[in-house]
């Protein structure tokens, strides 16, 4: 039954009584209310929502006890996209889905590395010095406190172990990250990073296992901190709209969340989320992928493997990984392109192909499919910028 | 002599299975002397008339041990000639077999041997043990780490696991829930509606609300959106033509209605900026229309505004707070970069969004870096906070600011970006290698302000996004809460929409100049005298 059947006629005009009058002088009453209270609501909408505002009361009557922390909410929890990012955007889901399925058919099998924290250097020296193994995409850190990243960044050789371009995700605190702005903005730091985006990630519940506490040698904050920081910087040259062989931009955001989707990997308990992983993968198309987790990561969150990382940590569960075994399934696995340094075309071998060319001048490549091309956002033809 | 086992056993083995749980956990953990003497409030209530001292409990525990086949593990053995001079040197319970002290039970009462019967715990089934392995790692590891703590006071150590002291140093203390709970008193509730989640609601009151009858061929875009009172109205009118359900709903949630024009694709998904979309009247993809509820929140209000002010908890507020009125809001035209800030005075916190140069074509000006660093900012605070909004390659630039100006960075706040459905931005390229979501307001501290109220709010603001470079509003009321709102507070590089009562706005883009403060006001008017 559709109302166009009748005519208002039938119903009669209801003008001035019943609800709607007495909702339209109660929108005077506020109207004057807010232009005498305030001038920053002229143009303030009804529809805007204060979550601020919000959060502040809906805790009122609850009582906060530490053992129970979940009753306090947060406002992200309003946040109507969170266990699936992408709802309402078709063509970005398919994106994901096939980026996903891509990676995954041209990843190496996952591997582990445990060595204590003070071998992780010599590990990486020996790798370097006689398995000559780079790689193009490094992450360092995880979600938890206290984690010796300095010491780490100060003496890792980073301009033999990252290849260029190359790719550095460190993950941290809001207080830690900060101590590590002057290591990467001082000029004798040993590759040259540029810091291109700072990403957030924020546990969706008080009682999240990745809900960081105060960093504790200082005094209360001033707010009741919540964020992951990560930076992710760049070290070589590459271009956002030629080089997409290399890197695929804007394809997922600088702000994650932890998420309880069941279809995802991460409602399994991991120190590592799921969209830490995901967002480097999406971003470079490399095959080789570093995970460093400098210290211990405490007895509630284990350090999983993953599909087409090799993840180095004291705590990591399991230590398979043999450098020669990684390289034979490296050139098995991607698609071996050699670096044009003059022009731009490149020599392309099929995979499974091994070259002994120098190694340097190698790149090992999720290789990307049409479909994958088609949908993924392009930066704008320079001729449209102007326009 | 027939030592009759039954009767002095029998009761703690009893005592035992009853409450073993709780002997060897917090507060308890296993402390013998404690046991004791709940074993014997146990043998007071059951009318055994027996009563043990320490002594005889030792001895009568490593009797019991003999009998029971060692059920109670303890963590050191027990020495009877000893004298134990310290709770510490005190053996403590670890762990108590169960099954050893059931089969013991049933031997005394002279029940036959039974087994033992345990409930079978449900076990799930793995394929192999990497699956029953990788199950266990998902549930929380609760194991607990004991830590043995040398107090500097006594000198003594005492015995505590992480976990605790952890949960200990975490607690929020007093002050900062005192202040919560008077800031939950004072600030005044808004309407707040959830988002009806359910797609026949939406579809249902379209066709309800914009039928295409009305509308005819003429596209829907927000140029003609209908006012959203107009809506309601006919939603009265179409009361009883609806399901009950649907109509109650659209008065207590939001509901967010597709707009389905002649050249929508309804495939293509969602507009990527959706209400805030330039070309409706062209863009194929979906846009809706938001009904919120009208809201009919003020005639609350008297009553709970008189609530605010009798609250008894003062610390921290002016003793003239009750009488205060707060300054409306007042502003001066000016180039910031010029003005000397001796004439505004002193301020308890600085709001900044410096429109910085991060290389865009942008409809406004943007200022230089040098500019902005130059800035004599160390003239306007004494001590206080200061927060400055940075995007981009302003982070790096925003950090440096601050430092240069004599403060540290405290916290850095995130706003989260929502668009018209309550949905963080995923789309549409705002970022250069990524797409941006949020926006940091990097939040500085000077000298050692004690008055400040902590831990009010969390470093995470959620709201939606207005026009361009527009921040929220929610940052003042969290700025408020934090210094209190008979502060002075001062906004740089502010607009109009920006102006607010009981705080200061400066800046090239307002509409004349408004000044509240009589002593700002003379000043001001001898530098304009002086510099003409």
């Amino acid at each position: 039954m559709l109302p166009n059947k009748y005519t208002y006629n039938k119903f009669g005009t209801r003008a001035p009584n019943s609800s709607s009058s007495s909702s339209s002088s109660s929108d005077r009453l506020m109207m004057s209310k807010r232009s005498s209270s305030d001038s920053k609501s002229k143009s303030h909408n009804a529809m805007e929502m204060d979550y601020c505002n919000h959060i502040l009361h809906s805790n009122k009557n609850k009582k906060v006890r530490p053992t129970n922390k979940r009753n306090e909410e947060l406002g992200i929890q309003y946040i109507r996209n969170i266990n699936n990012p992408f709802e309402g955007y078709p063509k970005l889901n398919k994106l994901h889905q096939l980026k996903r399925s891509q990676m995954v058919k041209h990843a190496v099998k996952p591997y582990g590395v445990r060595v204590p924290t003070n071998n992780i250097v010599p590990t990486l020296y020996n790798w370097i010095e006689n398995y000559n193994l780079k790689f193009d995409v490094i992450m360092i850190g995880a979600l938890v406190e206290n984690q010796f990243i300095l010491p780490i960044l100060n003496n890792i050789p980073f301009h033999r172990l990252c290849s260029k371009p190359g790719f550095l995700f460190i993950w941290a605190t809001t207080q830690k990250i900060q101590e590590l702005t002057n290591l990467l903005n001082n000029d004798t730091f040993n590759k040259k990073f540029r810091r291109s985006e700072e990403l957030i990630f924020l546990p969706i519940e008080k009682d999240s296992p990745y809900f960081p506490g105060d960093d504790g040698d200082e005094s209360i904050p001033l707010f009741e901190r919540q964020q992951w920081h990560c930076w992710m910087c760049i070290t070589g040259t590459v271009r956002r709209a030629t080089d997409n062989h290399l890197i695929h931009c804007n394809i997922d955001t600088d702000l994650q969340i932890e998420s309880f989707s069941p279809n995802s990997t991460s409602s399994k308990r991991n120190v590592v989320p799921d969209a830490l992983y995901r967002v480097a993968e999406n971003f470079s198309n490399s095959n080789r992928r570093l995970h460093i987790i400098p210290s211990r990561t405490g007895y509630d969150l284990p350090i999983r493997l993953r599909l087409g990382w090799v993840i180095m940590s004291p705590d990591v569960m399991i230590n398979n990984f043999n450098p020669q075994q990684y390289k034979e399934e490296l050139y098995a696995k991607s698609l071996i392109q050699y670096k044009s340094t003059t022009s731009s075309s490149s020599n392309i071998t099929i995979p499974g192909t091994v070259n002994n060319q120098n190694n340097n001048n190698i790149q090992y490549l999720v290789p990307q499919t049409d479909e994958i091309e088609d949908l993924r956002p392009k930066s704008p033809v320079i001729a449209s910028k102007s326009g | 002599m027939q030592f009759d086992e039954a009767n002095v056993f029998l009761p703690f083995a009893e005592f035992l299975l009853r409450i073993h749980e709780d002997l060897l956990i917090q507060p308890l953990r296993g402390d013998l002397c404690k046991t004791m003497v709940l074993f014997n409030k146990y043998l007071n209530d059951i009318d055994s008339g027996i009563q043990y001292k320490l002594e005889e409990f030792f001895q009568y525990i490593i009797l019991f041990n003999e009998v029971s086949g060692n059920a109670l593990r303890l963590d050191r053995s027990i020495e009877c000639n000893k004298e134990i001079t310290t709770i510490l040197e005190m053996p403590r319970l670890v762990w108590i077999n169960l099954a050893a002290l059931s089969i013991l039970k049933d031997r005394l009462l002279g029940n036959p041997f039974q087994g033992i019967a345990f409930k079978a715990k449900r076990v799930r089934h793995h394929k192999n043990d990497q699956d029953h392995l990788l199950d266990l790692l998902d549930k929380p590891i609760l194991t607990r780490i004991e830590a043995e703590v040398t107090s500097s006071l006594s000198g003594s150590n005492f015995h505590c696991d992480y976990l605790t002291l952890d949960t200990l140093l975490r607690k929020p203390n007093s002050r900062s829930i005192l202040a919560k709970e008077k800031i939950r008193l004072k600030v005044l509730e808004k309407p707040f509606y959830e988002v009806c989640n359910d797609s026949n609601h939406n579809q249902m009151l379209t066709s309800f609300c914009f039928n295409k009858k009305e509308h005819g061929n003429q596209s829907l875009t927000k140029q003609n959106f209908p006012d959203v009172s107009i809506i309601h109205q006919k939603l009265n009118q179409y009361k009883n033509l609806m399901p009950q359900d649907i109509f109650e709903c659209s008065q207590t949630k939001t509901h967010y209605l597709p707009i389905i024009n002649s050249h929508t694709d309804y495939y293509l998904g969602d507009c990527s900026y959706l209400d805030t979309c330039h070309k409706m009247k062209t863009c194929r993809y979906l846009h809706y229309y938001s009904l919120a509820p009208l809201s009919n929140l003020d005639i609350v209000d008297q009553q709970q505004l008189e609530k605010c002010k009798n609250h008894e908890y003062t610390l921290g507020e002016c003793f003239t707070e009750y009488q205060r009125q707060i300054v409306p809001p007042h502003w001066i035209n000016c180039d910031v970069r010029y003005l000397p800030f001796q004439v505004l005075g002193k301020f308890a916190a600085i709001i900044s969004d410096p429109a910085w140069d991060i290389h865009m074509s942008l409809p406004y000006g943007t200022c230089k870096d040098d500019e902005l660093l130059s800035l004599p900012m160390h003239e306007l605070q004494d001590e206080g906070i200061i927060l400055l909004w940075v995007t981009g390659r302003s982070i790096e630039i925003g950090r440096r600011a601050l430092l240069k100006w004599g403060y540290s960075i405290s916290d850095e706040m995130i706003w989260v970006k929502l668009n018209q459905l309550r949905r963080t931005i995923v789309t549409g390229r705002t970022g250069h290698w990524l797409n941006h979501s949020k926006e940091h307001l990097l939040v500085g501290i000077k000298g050692d302000p004690i008055w400040l109220n902590r831990k009010m709010d969390a470093d995470v603001v959620v709201s939606s996004t207005r026009e361009t470079s527009r921040k929220p509003d929610e940052i003042y009321d969290v700025v408020e809460r934090m210094v209190g709102v008979h502060s002075r507070k001062l906004e740089i590089f502010g607009r109009d929409h920006n102006t607010r009562p009981g705080w200061l706005t400066i800046g090239n883009q307002l509409q004349g100049t408004n000044i509240e403060e009589d002593e700002v006001k003379s000043r001001f008017e001898t530098y304009l005298k002086n510099h003409k």
